[in-house]
């Protein structure tokens, strides 16, 4: 509990740990952007493939990379099977007649209910849901037992495979890289590039250095205030407060008996540190010296010219074809 | 036995493979009524983690814990093949701020709170919070005010309320005198005093003052880095050479006693463990 | 020379309860005094009024002849730093270095000077080795020692222990009693604030608060063998004198004995 760190920075060598945040937050945007203009397979094999380059140049553990995606799979595999089922355009590229008669409704809901009770003990669930949903489809398409008393016909047109392609890869660059800046990128350093990054919004008085600190303040509590949760919720466990468990009612009580002393305490803490901080002269809105300080290197200005290249070359490609 | 640790080992989980040993090899007895006993060591020695065993808030990864009979282990409790609220009920624990359990409107609903959860009918709880006020040394006028309008002392009294009145047969308190100052801490462990002789129950404490060990407690029990490095009576622990090494103060009647014999060469009758024993064992020899 | 004037402060959050009451207080520069008082006795608002972060209703208060208004409160936290109770709720940075360094910022004092201080002041609490560690990685009384270092970094005059041993293991409270005695031997001047009657040993003088009112201001041996103050403060008195006490009121006299608890109730 803690040692939890939000943006799950991972210590490591490789030349991205070196690099200054700034570079790193502009080129994530340059690159992102990118993926969200290439419209075609070539360009879109091409900018994977310098993705996975760049995992290995700069030396990112390739497995967290992967854990980083896994809560997002569901979501990619249903965004890709509704464009399948919903997207009519273009050319129809397969169709199949589906057949519902009982006996074939018997067979399916006998491989759904199988999978629903193997795949607690299987590795690899995500596979296994896919391959669950194609085998549901694969049944009602080939299977005829006995009379349907309804058929249905699936189509899948050109669009839809190239639509849902194109959404599922632009998620996946774009979470990757935003996994690679966290990985590499320590929150204070995070931090301090945000807040260089977006000082030109002075110009329309967003004060850029409070919103530091106070995201500064939030990665120094947000440990602290686990740990207090943790104790919170011991401390009701032992007068018979059981979590896992209760009716409705019971839940809310049991969220109420967490969250009252959680802000109450809370409340305090913020207080005494508000009293400790003026107390060593912090002032909100005077000016301060810092002392950390971002060093723009060489490899940062490659890195930014690389990044902006990669924006134009993708740009012109779709310009041009 | 009441509770019964046998080899235990408890490590918490972190970042990296490392994880943070806070339990190691510890095995011991602790009975179900008439013990007073103080829990002592550094910050970081693990005595809050070996309480939060007690009441099995906390699992041992290796060895066992027996509480009132049931065997607290880590496939057991996973697989909730065994229920922990009885074992609640049974030993009491208040933890060290009493903001991390206050939270009802009123003294009387948060007293009531931890019994109707173990399915205490509303109104025998709301007599036993008639009672339990009284014992913590506050009176039934509080049961109506709100928890977060009383002082530092009141609210852990409450809190302490809070937990006897779910009637545990041992009673746990982390740190129940830090911040208090020297006036509101002995009236509080008079309180406690009060609950192990008159009604008879086991009290742990949990505490960095070496004179509240020296004066109340039957039994010591000392951690250092995870081990439990003593466990007996506290002249015993005091008198050894022990207690430089484990960073412990000298209490000071042990302090003066030694003083007085040194100094002015008088050889008490007795080990006095407080000020008035100490008093009556000077007259004693004086007169 | 004087370091810090009060005169007449008084002060209340609701009209009819005054938290302090007619406090006149001077302190000398290089002193170490001890302000002892029980839980609510108004000693914790005394720090907080010092530095300006509660205002006073009535009364002045002078810290090296500058007197605290709102225009001066900015110049006067240069002047007086505060170790707090709560060692976890006065850790600012992230790491035990950029915490050091918050009140360097603050100040707007130059990056290399900045660093320096931080090595040095870090060495000077034995707190070198752990400037990147942060604050969940450190004990009770490590975080205290980063925030006298944090303070010492700013190079102030006066440092207020507002309890601040009250939270720490005997280990962690016995550093940080050193530390405040090697301070005192450097020239700063120390108030601690406390209800611990065996730490006002270490001071010059002894502030005894009531309810909100001095009762007792004197030489710390003065202030100690003051029996009838000792009783009305609410506080518990050291043993030999308790000891002392009880003897007394069973009417054993053994000048001997006596004369030696008394001198223990003045040295410890």
């Amino acid at each position: 509990m803690k040692n939890i760190v939000i943006g799950r920075f991972v210590p490591g060598k490789g030349f991205l740990y070196r690099m200054d945040p700034r570079t790193k937050i502009i080129a994530l945007v340059f690159l992102m952007a990118s993926a969200f203009i290439i419209r075609d397979f070539t360009t879109m094999f091409v900018a994977v493939g310098l993705l996975v380059a760049l995992l290995f140049v700069g030396r990112i553990n390739i497995i967290r990379v992967f854990s980083g995606l896994r809560p997002l799979m569901y979501l990619l595999a249903f965004t890709f099977i509704f464009q399948l089922l919903f997207n009519t355009q273009g050319d129809l590229v397969a169709s199949w007649e589906l057949h519902y008669s009982p006996l074939n409704i018997l067979a399916v809901t006998m491989l759904v209910v199988t999978w629903f009770f193997v795949r607690r003990r299987l590795p690899f669930k995500f596979f296994f849901f896919i391959a669950t949903f194609v085998g549901v489809i694969a049944l009602f398409a080939t299977l005829r037992l006995g009379p349907a008393f309804a058929t249905g016909t699936l189509n899948i047109h050109q669009n839809a495979i190239e639509t849902g392609f194109f959404i599922v890869m632009r998620l996946l660059v774009i979470v990757t890289l935003s996994t690679i800046l966290t990985l590499t990128t320590k929150p204070t350093d995070l931090n301090l590039g945000l807040e260089s990054v977006m000082s030109p919004l002075k110009v329309f008085r967003i004060r850029t250095e409070e919103m530091a600190m106070i995201i500064s303040i939030s990665l120094r509590y947000i440990p602290t205030l686990l740990d207090e949760a943790n104790k919170i919720m011991l401390a009701q466990a032992s007068r018979g407060v059981d979590f896992s468990e209760g009716k409705f009612k019971d839940k809310i009580m049991q969220i109420v008996s967490l969250l009252v002393p959680m802000f109450i305490i809370s409340f305090k803490r913020s207080d005494e540190l508000a009293n400790a901080m003026e107390a060593r002269s912090f002032v909100p809105g005077q000016p301060r010296t810092r002392l950390h300080q971002l060093t723009w290197g060489f490899a940062d200005t490659v890195a930014l010219v690389v990044s902006l290249l990669v924006l134009t070359a993708v740009i012109t490609s779709r310009v041009v074809m | 036995m009441a509770i019964k640790f046998n080899r235990v080992d408890f490590k918490y989980k972190g970042e990296g493979k490392k994880g943070y040993l806070a339990l190691s090899n510890i095995s011991l007895s602790i009975q179900g009524e008439g013990e007073f006993i103080t829990l002592i060591g550094e910050t970081g020695s693990g005595k809050t983690t070996l309480v939060q065993h007690m009441n099995a808030l906390l699992v041992a990864d290796s060895g066992s814990v027996d509480i009132y009979g049931i065997k607290v282990e880590k496939e057991a409790v996973k697989k909730k093949k065994i229920r922990l609220n009885p074992i609640r009920k049974k030993v009491g624990l208040v933890f060290q701020f009493p903001e991390y359990q206050l939270f009802e409107e009123t003294v009387l609903k948060d007293i009531t709170f931890g019994p109707k959860n173990f399915g205490v009918p509303e109104k025998d709880a709301v007599e036993t919070a008639k009672s339990v006020i009284k014992i913590v040394g506050l009176d039934e006028s509080y049961l109506e005010r709100s928890p977060f309008n009383l002082s530092g002392g009141e609210k852990k009294r409450v809190s302490i309320a809070g937990i006897l009145a779910m009637e545990p047969d041992i009673l746990i308190l982390d740190e129940p005198t830090s911040g208090l100052d020297p006036l509101g801490r002995n009236a509080l462990l008079k309180v406690f005093f009060d609950i192990h002789q008159k009604l008879n129950k086991t009290v742990i404490i949990i505490t960095h003052d070496m004179n509240t060990v020296y004066e109340y407690a039957k039994r010591v029990l000392v951690m250092r880095d995870s081990y439990l490095v003593y466990d007996g009576d506290p002249v015993n622990l005091f008198t050894s050479k022990n207690i430089e090494n484990w960073n412990l103060d000298v209490p000071d009647v042990l302090d003066l006693t030694n003083k007085l014999e040194r100094d002015l060469g008088i050889s008490l009758k007795t080990r006095p463990r407080s000020a008035s024993d100490l008093t009556k064992a000077l007259e004693e020899v004086l007169r | 020379m004087r370091i810090i004037d009060i005169e007449n402060l008084s002060f209340h959050y609701r009209a009819g309860t005054p938290v302090l009451e007619d406090i006149t207080l001077h302190v000398d520069k290089g002193e170490w005094i001890t302000i002892l008082g029980h839980n609510g006795s108004g000693k914790s608002t005394l720090s907080k009024l010092l530095v300006g972060l509660l205002r006073a209703k009535k009364g002045t208060i002078k810290v090296g002849g500058l007197e605290l208004s709102e225009n001066t409160v900015y110049d006067i936290r240069k002047k007086i730093g505060i170790v707090f109770q709560n060692p976890d709720n006065q850790f600012v940075g992230v790491t035990v270095r950029d915490d050091i360094a918050f009140g360097l910022e603050n100040l707007q004092i130059p990056r290399d000077t900045m660093i320096e201080r931080i090595e040095q002041y870090a060495r000077k609490v034995d707190m070198a080795d752990y400037l990147n560690k942060e604050p969940h990685n450190l004990s009770g009384g490590q975080k205290q020692r980063v925030a006298i270092a944090g303070i010492l970094a700013m190079e102030t005059d006066i440092i207020i222990f507002d309890e601040a041993t009250s939270m720490l293991d005997p280990k962690g409270r016995n550093t940080i009693l050193s530390m405040m005695k090697q301070l005192n031997d450097e020239g700063v001047t120390v108030i601690n604030i406390t209800h611990d009657m065996k730490e006002s040993l270490y001071g010059d003088r002894i502030v005894v608060l009531k309810n909100g009112k001095i009762i007792k201001d004197d030489k710390t041996d003065a202030v100690l063998k003051d029996q009838e103050i000792l009783e009305k403060s609410n506080l518990e008195m050291l043993l030999p004198l308790r000891v002392l006490r009880l003897l007394e009121s069973e009417n054993v006299k053994d000048e001997k004995v006596r004369s030696y608890l008394w001198q223990l109730s003045l040295t410890g």
